[in-house]
């Protein structure tokens, strides 16, 4: 079983590590966000510098110091996003070249299948949260650019929580359109859904924009969706609790309750992918 | 014949579109042979390869492979076969040695156990001075030489070939036949092919089913089916101008029946060399000279063709062991 783990992940980190197109624009996309959309729009500029105008802009970008710092977060969510809806390709491009089916035909569990591709692709996903993370946290250092600014005190536990909320919200999206890889048989039906849900997904989470810029009904789709759980998460450990209803725990469970369903239907179409007919 | 590797009964397909793909087949393949599963485009040849290797369900019957049961115990069946599918299925972004770690991993090896098995399997395949370049770069035949590698690595009792030889040029052919042959000597593995190539059947499997229309019409060694469609023919030719000999070849003891073309003869016969000398006998009787004699072996066409009524090919002969490598199109009537 740990041989066919290796195997599979094996093949996936060397066509990875062979095209260096795939890794440089998968790092470079993360560092664009960050020095494009990050350095060219403050909101904070668009309000005026009185007191109370601040006081409001504050309370909108959740206690965040400035609006760069409540976006540098929000981008961990979009990154989330725009990594792992390649998750289903290399089922996908399997399917075609019948490599699935020489794969079917050995004694490898379906299971472990299933479980290379997640891990892998949580990666792939990972990485650049991770990237956008630590730049956005060196920027704050560097003068000229505009960080990250942490105004919480962030123990170990801290660190621990945001890291878990980035692997646990890695795990929901690339489960999520893992599973299409496995449902779907062809790259343009795959990349037709994957670009449906691209946006929606992220516009209907608080990622970019402070909250109470969009109607009720709106509203409350934002507060479950998955990017919101985790950029709350990760908000609330770095800048205080103050304008967060719920502790931040309450925010990863509802977090690894969707990666725990989306993994669960992953799972579930992968083993329907695999069975004989 | 030695155990039985694989064994077959009753076996059927019906896919969900209705399609009657294999209608209730039994046969049975010993332990090490080579065994030919010959029949033209949609016979039902890759549907039956895919429940002997799990990859399909058999909608009824029952199929022994290694002596277990491919519906109950899949997984146990597929660690003792090996498969070589009609298409590529090497990742051509790896390198020939990787498509093989691959494999041997997913067949539960660890890689230093494996290591030496795939030097070996690389060298005896001939692949050893490419192993480490990207199988995306390698010729028609190379690729195959690493599917039949990739195949084995986990020494498999029994190994599937579905039309392996497909897309190769006669030469790459008969050199991937060659492989086949150290193969089954050195790891003596039972094969199982299907193929639409009749003379590969011919020269190089011990025993031919015949499929046509997911049924198995024939099903022997290949010398008893071609008894059964009548035998020999021996082509006699005389120098231009002899006189007609019709009614002496005719006499010849064993001599079936005589066509003349001009100053070529056809005789039929059940068994064409053991004729050649009466023959050449008659014409020196009658003072005429042999230019040439040769004994021509009905081919599988003829045999598929007195069947099923169906021809695979125009003309019914082969000379003997001569390859036309065209590949068939039925034709109906015939
Ligand atoms: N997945 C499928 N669904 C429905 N019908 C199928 C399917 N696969 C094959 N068939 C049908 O089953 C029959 C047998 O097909 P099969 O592929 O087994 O033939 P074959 O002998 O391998 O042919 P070929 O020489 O062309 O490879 C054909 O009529 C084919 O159209
Ligand atoms: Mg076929």
């Amino acid at each position: 079983m740990l041989q066919g783990l290796g195997a599979l992940l094996r093949r996936r980190f060397v066509r990875w590590t062979r095209a260096p197109t795939w890794i440089v624009a998968g790092l470079l996309t993360p560092l664009l966000y960050l020095l494009l959309f990050g350095q060219a729009f403050d909101l904070g500029k668009l309000v005026p510098a009185n007191p109370l105008a601040q006081a409001g802009l504050r309370s909108a970008i959740q206690g965040a110091p400035d609006y760069f710092s409540y976006f540098a977060l929000g981008m961990v969510g979009m990154v989330a996003v725009t990594s792992a809806l390649f998750s289903g390709t290399g089922v996908i491009f399997d399917k075609q070249l019948g490599i699935l089916q020489r794969t079917i035909a050995t004694p490898v569990r379906r299971s472990t299948i299933f479980l290379s591709e997640l891990l892998f692709y949580s990666f792939l996903v990972v990485l650049p949260i991770l990237i956008v993370l630590g730049l956005s946290l060196v920027f704050a250092h560097v003068p000229g650019l505009v960080g990250l600014s942490v105004t919480e005190h962030v123990g170990w536990l801290g660190a621990l929580e945001v890291l878990v909320a980035i692997l646990v919200l890695s795990i929901a999206f690339t489960s999520l359109f893992l599973s299409f890889g496995f449902l779907l048989s062809r790259p343009e039906s795959y990349f037709g859904v994957v670009n449906l849900l691209n946006l929606p997904l992220l516009f209907t989470s608080n990622a970019l924009f402070p909250k109470g810029t969009s109607p009720g009904w709106l509203q409350s789709i934002t507060a479950y969706n998955p990017i919101s759980l985790a950029v709350n998460v990760m908000r609330e450990t770095f800048f205080g609790t103050a304008y967060y209803p719920y502790p931040s725990y309450i925010y990863l469970f509802g977090l690894l309750g969707w990666a725990l369903a989306l993994s669960g239907l992953a799972l579930l179409l992968a083993s329907r992918a695999l069975r004989v007919k | 014949m030695a155990e039985e590797a694989i064994g077959v009964e009753h076996l059927e397909k019906v896919y969900p579109g209705g399609v009657r793909a294999v209608q209730g087949i039994s046969f049975s393949v010993g332990s090490g042979e080579l065994f030919g599963f010959l029949g033209p485009n949609g016979a039902g040849k890759t549907t039956t390869i895919s429940m002997l290797t799990t990859l399909l369900r058999p909608t009824s019957g029952r199929a022994l492979v290694a002596g277990i049961d491919v519906a109950t115990r899949p997984r146990e069946v597929r660690s003792r076969i090996g498969l070589v599918f009609q298409d590529s299925t090497a990742d051509g972004e790896l390198t020939g040695r990787e498509n093989m770690e691959l494999a041997a991993g997913l067949f539960g090896m660890s890689l230093r156990e494996a290591r030496a098995q795939i030097d070996d399997l690389l060298a005896s395949m001939d692949l050893a001075d490419a192993a480490d370049r990207r199988v995306k770069g390698y010729s028609g035949g190379m690729k195959r030489r690493l599917e039949l590698a990739v195949a084995v690595v986990h020494t498999p009792q029994i190994l599937f070939l579905d039309e392996p030889t497909i897309g190769l040029d006669p030469q790459g052919r008969a050199g991937f036949w060659e492989y086949i042959q150290r193969l089954r000597k050195e790891k003596q593995v039972t094969i199982f092919m299907t193929t639409h190539y009749l003379d590969e059947v011919e020269n190089l499997c011990e025993r031919v089913a015949i499929i046509d229309h997911g049924k198995i019409v024939a099903m022997g060694t290949n010398d008893a089916l071609k008894e059964r469609v009548g035998g020999d023919e021996v082509e006699v030719r005389l120098a231009a101008g002899a006189p007609d000999l019709t009614g002496e070849l005719t006499a010849v003891d064993g001599a079936r029946e005589v066509t003349r073309d001009g100053s070529v003869y056809h005789v039929k016969t059940p068994r064409g060399e053991t004729l050649v000398p009466s023959l050449v006998k008659a014409c020196d009787r009658a003072g005429v000279a042999v230019e040439g004699i040769r004994v021509l072996r009905p081919s599988l066409d003829r045999v598929f063709l007195g069947l099923t009524g169906r021809a695979y090919r125009e003309e019914g002969y082969d000379e003997g062991r001569a390859s036309s490598s065209s590949a068939f199109t039925p034709r109906r009537g015939g």
